[in-house]
């Protein structure tokens, strides 16, 4: 029997979904094909077949800077991935995307549990600690900035499933509604996808609210 | 090793949000590992990237897997490994059980290992090859401190360990935030050969351009191949010296072996189930 995530994949390819973040995905007779959505049709993409290749493709953006969210809107062009089958689609996605699948099957199952941004904030230790002192107001700024799908700095593809506190207010009011619903397309394209799903704050966002306390 | 089909095995690192090449050597342990088949599931986590180690927490969700081997890629004991791995995955000390009954085992990490000596040495002999060693001075560089960072005390640890044998001419360990610094080397050793080993898990931002610079080696270029190719441009010629600059010592394969080791050592081990620290209950309190 296959592991529970590639039975979670096949089943949202099978019913309809066309992609994952900025990722075209192609099924032919058991075989997949992957390039970025915006090349879709286009002739000359360099053919990769390896699930590692994905590594190296998510490592730079188009103007080769190294990109520590791969969950950014900055996925690089030009390339198509030829995969084998679902457990290699499994392995590659988990290089593009890398934890999203796993957050996805937990989602499915009801067992995704997000954690609030002020509890992320308390947990922190070390430099990091500073960062629960940032205010809602600078909180809802700065996520609306960072997590922002389209023209955020970097941005982000995930849908947000996190409130901000233990009153399940939405951490920013800044963002479309839509930012925090799955299943949606981020990429404002309305398509059918499979989603990319943010249980909790992550480290780059913390490290930005850290930042934010200490330049005050 | 034998096939362990009822573990997955998650590797835990640093990465960086700046290196793209900090997370290369869990990756690549990882694969390595992967191929031999020996898990049903071979992951990692990285602190500073994705996944993360709370990502992780929602891995190996199968009832196949039974336990799950976490093997810190950190180059000593230290902050991560006793604060920030087990407080991001919520382990409650070397042996934690979740509420699906699946076993987390929190193995040491693997700079702890006895075997990381000889990979020292064989560095140190590759760097140079051909170089009497009773002409030369090996340096083993490290960071030095920053929170609770038991790097500096690992470094000593092998520099003992490796001037016992009575090699080389002189042993020393030096660091780039305090005594003896890397940049008084040429103080610190005496013979005409120096071999210098970062005594760090992966190559980065220290290890192509920090020590270089506290070294005097001059940069070729601004580029990241001009980066890397600090390593391949040994010997340096400075202060009528010898100077060969080896990378990283964690970039070596056989850490993938170091990694199984220390699953092999957990299982072996008689457990104090103890919690790690002070600060893994703190975290949960």
């Amino acid at each position: 029997m296959p592991p529970p995530i590639e039975r979670v994949l096949s089943d949202w390819i099978a019913s309809g979904a066309r992609g994952i973040g900025q990722i075209l995905i192609a099924e032919r007779e058991g075989e997949f094909t992957l390039c970025h959505r915006d090349d879709e049709g286009r002739d000359g993409l360099a053919a990769r077949n390896s699930p590692n290749d994905a590594v190296e493709i998510a490592k730079f953006d188009e103007e080769g800077n190294y990109r520590p969210l791969k969950t950014a809107p900055n996925l690089r062009r030009g390339w198509c991935l030829e995969l084998p089958d679902i457990s290699a689609l499994r392995e590659a996605l988990d290089f593009f995307y890398p934890g999203r699948l796993a957050a996805l099957l937990a989602w499915e199952r009801n067992r995704l549990h997000p954690t609030p941004l002020r509890e992320t904030l308390r947990r922190q230790t070390g430099m990091y600690r500073v960062a629960a002192h940032v205010t809602d107001g600078e909180a809802d700024a700065l996520v609306s900035r960072f997590c922002r799908s389209q023209g955020g700095a970097p941005g982000c593809l995930r849908t947000i499933l996190w409130a901000r506190d233990e009153t399940k207010a939405r951490p920013s009011t800044r963002l479309p509604l839509d930012k925090f619903i799955a299943p949606g397309d981020q990429t404002g394209r309305g398509e059918q996808v499979i989603p990319l799903l943010c249980q909790e704050a992550c480290n780059l966002l913390v490290a930005e609210a850290q930042r934010v306390v200490k330049a005050e | 090793m034998p096939a362990r089909l009822d573990a997955a095995l998650l590797i835990a690192g640093h990465g960086s949000t700046v290196n793209p090449d900090s997370s290369a050597p869990s990756l690549a342990q990882a694969q390595a590992i992967r191929e031999q088949e020996i898990f049903r599931e071979v992951a990692c986590c990285f602190w500073k990237e994705e996944p993360s180690f709370r990502d992780a927490r929602l891995f190996f969700d199968g009832p196949e897997i039974r336990a799950v081997f976490v093997v810190p890629n950190f180059i000593s004991e230290g902050y991560f490994t006793q604060t920030v791995i087990p407080r991001e995955l919520e382990l409650a000390g070397r042996l934690t059980t979740r509420p699906n009954g699946q076993l987390w085992k929190y193995c040491a990490p693997v700079g702890n290992h006895s075997a990381v000596t000889d990979l020292l040495l064989q560095r140190a002999r590759e760097i140079a090859p051909g170089v009497p060693k009773s002409e030369t001075s090996l340096l083993i560089v490290g960071h030095g401190t920053s929170l609770n960072d038991q790097s500096a005390v690992a470094a000593k640890r092998e520099v003992e360990k490796i001037a016992a044998l009575g090699r080389y001419a002189s042993v020393q360990s030096a660091y780039m935030e305090e005594p003896p610094l890397i940049a008084d080397w040429v103080s610190l050793t005496t013979a005409p050969n120096v071999v210098v080993v970062p005594f760090f898990i992966s190559d980065g931002l220290h290890s192509y351009e920090d020590i270089p610079g506290l070294l005097g080696i001059e940069r070729e270029g601004d580029t990241a191949a001009g980066a890397r190719a600090i390593f391949q441009r040994s010997p340096h010629r400075l202060h009528d010296r010898n100077l060969y600059y080896a990378s990283a010592l964690g970039t070596a394969p056989e850490f993938a072996r170091i990694i199984l080791e220390q699953v092999a050592a957990f299982d072996e081990a008689a457990l104090d189930l103890a919690p790690i620290a002070e600060t893994v209950i703190s975290a949960h309190s």
